[in-house]
């Protein structure tokens, strides 16, 4: 079908988790002579099936370990799906972490740079946007000092301010929402805003006041399956149950 | 079936070009021509380069520095006072030679073993082709080498060593070196990921090759005391290398596994080339077979 962006069917993921310290060669040519299997299997994610369609804003919530964000390295293709399949139509922006590649040693002006490279952006795309990436991040006066001078607030906003120029059919968020101080706050929440209607979003939250602002749906996530699917505002109230 | 489907759908800014039409592409060769993979490529060198001798007094001179060091001080022992250099005519030239691209090959394989590992920060978080990594970390030293090279010729110069054709084939056989380097890098460097003992073993065996190869010794010493051992030294490619650098860029009277190996049986002559390739191919082939884990396991 032409407007679903992102289907996923029967999903399955699980990890080799190393028992007892097998996490060298010595303990490894141990187990294999004893035949230990020197990991145990932890089942993931069980199972997951969804269809988003273009245009939608997408919630994604449920408690710590329940695997939600191994849903999204999945879908970004960080991790490869052990069974099942992810099929995306369209340019996918992954934000699984603001300011991946951030370097203290080295100089904010050094550091866009070299974040947009990670992003995707040519040199050429990023002298077009540097000088709005420092105006949005409002840290123009810093550019050359180096990153380890910055307080962490303010690498979040120099970081929140070049993956927003990122451009895709599809963005996926991982809990990015809540950077810097109120005013920068308000700001970010000006831009997810303006995405709404307009852009495919993914976003991965504990903040249901977010979900239930933003999100047209919500997937709400428990021990590797989906537990419940469907109205925000529902979603939000099965999500603080979970601890009843 | 299902794997192949996943394989289709693509991101922005990595995206192979030939996955677009679901089909898996099994070739090793890496995709150097997508424009997002060299901007990458360019500013992870960049940083590495930038990085490296930060924070240090004389920077960048270190990286000259070391080299002319370690040769300064095998110079004096070896060749002044165990007179090691017999009758080899330009033996500091000969000496320097052999030091500068033995640094290149450690620098380059513990840079390349050691570069999963130490970007495991962005692997675990964003999506791209993994061989950049490993790529980016060992061009540092190969920026190195050819500042390294310049020294070399600048030396060769003063020592009396008139500038023939044959320096002009001198960058065929660093390619050769820089080949097996990054061989050595991928297969390693992904077995390291799993299994940080590699990094040790790889110590071990760097400084038993620093003695396996003819670079404070001349090879003519060893033919003296066994022929068999000359001969199955000079089949290891850097053996190999240094000596056909010597060859091409100090003397002709330099022994080369092209004029001392394989008499009766010319394939023998080429074992070295084969050694390369081998491990290159087979090294790129396994390292991309275990990067779709590196996320998981670093």
């Amino acid at each position: 079908m032409d407007d679903i962006a992102i289907s996923v069917k029967n999903l399955h993921k699980s990890f080799k988790l190393p028992t007892e310290r097998a996490w060298g060669l010595k303990q490894a040519i141990f187990n294999r002579l004893k035949g230990i299997k020197g990991y145990k299997e932890q089942k993931v994610l069980n199972d997951i099936s969804f269809d988003i369609h273009r245009g939608e804003f997408v919630g994604i919530v449920g408690r710590n370990g329940s695997g939600k964000s191994t849903l999204l390295k999945t879908l970004a293709k960080i991790y490869f799906p052990e069974k099942g399949s992810v099929e995306i139509n369209g340019q996918l922006v992954p934000f699984i972490e603001l300011g991946v590649g951030f370097n203290p040693d080295l100089t904010g002006r050094e550091n866009v740079y070299l974040n947009g490279a990670l992003l995707g952006f040519s040199n050429k795309e990023m002298d077009a946007m540097y000088d709005e990436i420092w105006r949005f991040a409002e840290l123009e006066q810093f550019q050359d000092q180096k990153l380890k001078n910055y307080s962490s607030g303010m690498q979040v906003r120099l970081a929140f301010s070049i993956a927003i120029r990122a451009k895709g059919d599809i963005l996926l968020l991982d809990e990015v929402l809540a950077v810097g101080d109120a005013a920068f706050q308000q700001k970010c929440n000006n831009y997810f805003a303006s995405l709404h209607g307009n852009q495919t979003v993914i976003l991965v939250t504990h903040d249901m006041g977010n979900v239930k602002k933003f999100c047209d749906r919500a997937i709400l996530i428990e021990e590797g399956k989906i537990k419940l699917e469907g109205d925000p505002k529902e979603v939000a109230e099965a999500y603080s149950k979970l601890w009843d | 079936m299902h794997k192949l489907r996943f394989l289709n759908y693509i991101t922005p800014s990595f995206q192979q070009p030939y996955q677009k039409y679901g089909k898996i592409e099994y070739m090793a060769i890496p995709n150097f021509v997508y424009k997002g993979n060299r901007v990458l490529l360019k500013e992870l060198t960049k940083t590495d380069f930038k990085l490296r001798y930060q924070g240090s007094l004389l920077g960048y001179l270190w990286a000259l520095l070391r080299p002319l060091m370690m040769f300064a001080i095998l110079y004096v022992v070896f060749g002044q006072l165990l007179k090691f250099g017999g009758n080899i005519p330009h033996y500091p030239v000969y000496l320097l030679a052999g030091t500068t691209l033995w640094a290149f090959f450690t620098e380059c394989t513990n840079q390349g073993i050691q570069a999963i590992v130490t970007r495991g920060e962005l692997i675990r978080k964003i999506c791209f082709p993994k061989y950049i990594v490993v790529v980016s970390a060992t061009l540092t030293a190969v920026i190195n080498l050819l500042i390294n090279m310049v020294v070399v010729a600048i030396f060769a110069l003063f020592d009396g060593i008139e500038p023939s054709w044959t320096w002009l084939l001198a960058p065929f056989v660093l390619f050769e070196f820089y080949c097996l380097a990054l061989g050595v890098s991928f297969l390693f460097g992904a077995i390291n990921v799993k299994y940080r003992d590699i990094t040790s073993i790889w110590d071990v065996i760097t400084q038993a090759l620093f003695y396996a190869v003819p670079i404070i010794y001349p090879i003519s010493m060893i033919i003296e005391t066994s022929d068999i051992a000359a001969k199955v030294i000079l089949l290891d490619p850097i053996a190999q290398v240094i000596q056909d650098f010597r060859y091409l860029v100090i003397t002709p009277e330099t022994i080369t596994t092209w004029s001392y190996v394989g008499e009766g049986n010319p394939i023998i002559k080429f074992i070295p080339i084969i050694i390369v390739v081998v491990l290159l191919v087979w090294g790129s082939w396994y390292f991309r077979r275990k990067s779709k884990r590196f996320a998981e396991e670093i």
